[in-house]
């Protein structure tokens, strides 16, 4: 430092110091209310310091709910999400920096929108257009004019249908509509300095080529960073899982971990099991932050710039 | 990439490139929104019982509806109050990270795991712990009978919502603006400390207006956060209660059109809620951005 700081030393670190319990504390009495019993809570409340019951409340999660079945969900829902964004988003920001084409802002313009405006607040219409994804070609049918030409040729009108409500497709699509991925890969794809694209021409490379020798190789440590970004946002969705999978085996491991707690009043509900479920399905985002940090931190701060 | 001919010239390869992930955003971002819209102007019955246009009567009933008003400014109030809290706190604790003493590299990795947790697990935990019978403040219950009572205190259940809301919030707010703290050239320091500036006052005259865009950047993004996330908190916290005490838009939307089966008054106020959203953004531009300055 430029001169000795040693009162403001103190207080930033005082500060962080709270910041700290701040976050760890909720985590630590999760853990330590997770391995006591139903009875010492009932007797003590919250559970100061750890007990010996957490492999036996973390069993009854396992013969008790369908939690296990979830998680398993959780994790093909959140790799297919962090799959899907990193392959579209790729091939999107590729042909809108390196193509000419007139449409590229306006395109980039309606990608961008959709960073405003997140899935929870359009729920209710985004579950109608799942229910059926064929209406809107059914309302532009019946517009168009064009079903009553056909129901007067053929008899009868078209009416297209499926829903993708209760499938892994729809837990997974409308959360890969988004458009942090594509903006990311754009602004990496600016940063590159554009003699790489004038020699790898010049050499001889097409389009296909260029993406798939130079631009991917260089790419892998913006994958990475979305991949984690994306899945963890994938594995801690709520709403959208909530109504769009209709089954306990069909829902994510957060829907499932809610449904544990009852809705309120009566009996004290059974905590120590709720936090060995909340612990089980904090776990795998958890460990990925700890190994995956480097890569998470550049994540949020290229989806920044 | 500045020059045309540094780029490639097909004509139907990107369109191709693009199709897959615009299609999915057209279905699932613009089709959505439109229909919120269009069904605003219809009566919408549910399990497909048919529509009937009536222009405007879905506005002026929800706009008649006492329960909207108080909804829409418990919003205002969870999106002032909670996203101020989200950057200040983190604001404070990357400033402090951003110092070469010992706890900054700890604190640097602890601060980023609320990322992992979901807002449904904190809301599960924070549920527990906040419980007034078995929770943390209990034995204060025990010494004020009825002092923290979330179940029957709207302010109380309120401000679990917001210390939840802050929790989930630090990681993205708090990397953000130490990436921005961190990029501040040391010459910069060294300057002002040749001015004159001891280490307090650099941080009201170098650091806070060096990260501007990176301050006004973390409130634009967290503003609509609060709007959406709370979502997530109050139905796992406080389902709304006491009392509707904690009844945000969100919230009233997915219960008006999931548990009411009221299609057309949820769309309408969901076609509200996006314009308020989309005005505010832009608002926020406007006031705001344009005195961000992005030069060093």
């Amino acid at each position: 430092m430029i001169e000795n700081a040693r009162s403001i030393n103190i207080a930033a670190s005082l500060i962080l110091i709270v910041g700290i319990v701040y976050i760890i504390g909720p985590l630590y009495l999760t853990l330590s209310t997770a391995s006591q019993s139903y009875e010492f809570m009932l007797r003590n409340g919250l559970a100061w310091y750890p007990g010996d019951q957490l492999f036996i409340n973390i069993g009854r999660i396992f013969t008790e709910t369908r939690i296990p079945v979830q998680m398993l969900n959780s994790l093909t829902v959140a790799l297919s999400i962090a799959f899907f964004t990193c392959i579209l988003s790729f091939l999107t920001a590729y042909a809108l920096v390196y193509f000419r084409i007139r449409w590229a802002g306006v395109v980039f313009a309606l990608i961008l929108a959709t960073i405003m405006l997140p899935l929870d607040i359009r729920v209710i219409t985004t579950y109608q257009v799942a229910s059926n994804v064929f209406s809107p070609l059914n309302a532009v049918l019946d517009a168009t004019g064009l079903n009553d030409l056909i129901a007067a040729i053929f008899g009868a009108r078209i009416e297209f249908e499926w829903s993708v409500l209760n499938t892994h497709f729809g837990l997974v699509a409308p959360l890969v509509a988004h458009g942090t991925g594509t903006f990311l890969f754009r602004q990496f794809f600016r940063t590159l300095p554009a003699d790489l694209f004038k020699a790898a021409r010049m050499d001889g490379a097409g389009p296909i080529r260029f993406m798939v020798d130079v631009l991917l190789p260089l790419s892998r440590t913006s994958f990475a960073a979305l991949f984690v970004l994306t899945f963890l946002s994938g594995w801690t969705q709520y709403l959208w899982p909530l109504v769009a999978a209709s089954t306990p085996d069909m829902t994510t491991a957060v829907v499932g971990l809610a449904r544990l707690a009852p809705d309120q009043d009566g009996a004290v509900p059974d905590f120590p099991m709720i936090m060995a479920g909340a612990v089980l399905v904090s776990l795998i985002p958890l460990a990925m932050i700890a190994f995956l940090q480097r890569y998470l931190v550049q994540g949020l701060v290229l989806s920044e710039k | 990439m500045s020059s045309d001919s540094s780029l490639f010239s097909n004509r139907w390869l990107p369109l191709i490139l693009v199709a897959p992930f615009m299609l999915l955003v057209v279905l699932f971002f613009y089709v959505p929104i439109f229909q919120a819209f269009y069904w605003s102007f219809f009566l919408e019955r549910p399990f497909g019982g048919g529509s009937e246009f009536i222009g405007f009567d879905n506005f002026s009933r929800v706009l008649a509806d006492p329960e909207f008003w108080e909804a829409g400014w418990r919003t205002l109030v969870f999106m002032v109050i909670a996203s101020s809290l989200a950057v200040v706190v983190p604001l404070i604790l990357a400033v402090a990270a951003d110092r070469k003493i010992r706890l900054s590299l700890p604190a640097r990795n602890v601060l980023v795991w609320p990322k992992g947790v979901a807002g449904a697990s904190i809301g599960v935990i924070f549920a527990f712990i906040f419980n007034p019978f078995v929770g943390i403040l209990a034995p204060l219950n025990g010494m004020f009978p009825g002092i923290w009572a979330p179940g029957l205190d709207g302010t109380d259940a309120f401000i679990t919502l917001i210390a939840a809301h802050v929790w989930g919030g630090i990681p993205f707010n708090f990397v953000i603006l130490l990436a921005g703290l961190r990029s501040i050239p040391y010459t910069m320091y060294q300057a002002a400390a040749m001015d004159g500036a001891g280490p307090w006052r650099r941080i009201f005259d170098v650091q806070l207006p060096l990260i501007m865009p990176q301050l006004f950047l973390t409130l634009v993004l967290e503003f609509t956060e609060s709007v959406t996330s709370a979502f997530a908190l109050i139905d796992t916290i406080t389902h709304g209660g006491p009392g509707g005490a904690t009844t945000l838009l969100v919230y009233k939307i997915y219960t008006d059109g999931f548990n009411g089966y009221d299609l057309s008054g949820a769309s309408t106020q969901t076609a509200i809620l996006m314009v308020f959203v989309v005005i505010l953004t832009a608002a926020q531009f406007v006031f705001l951005g344009r005195r961000v300055n992005y030069e060093r």
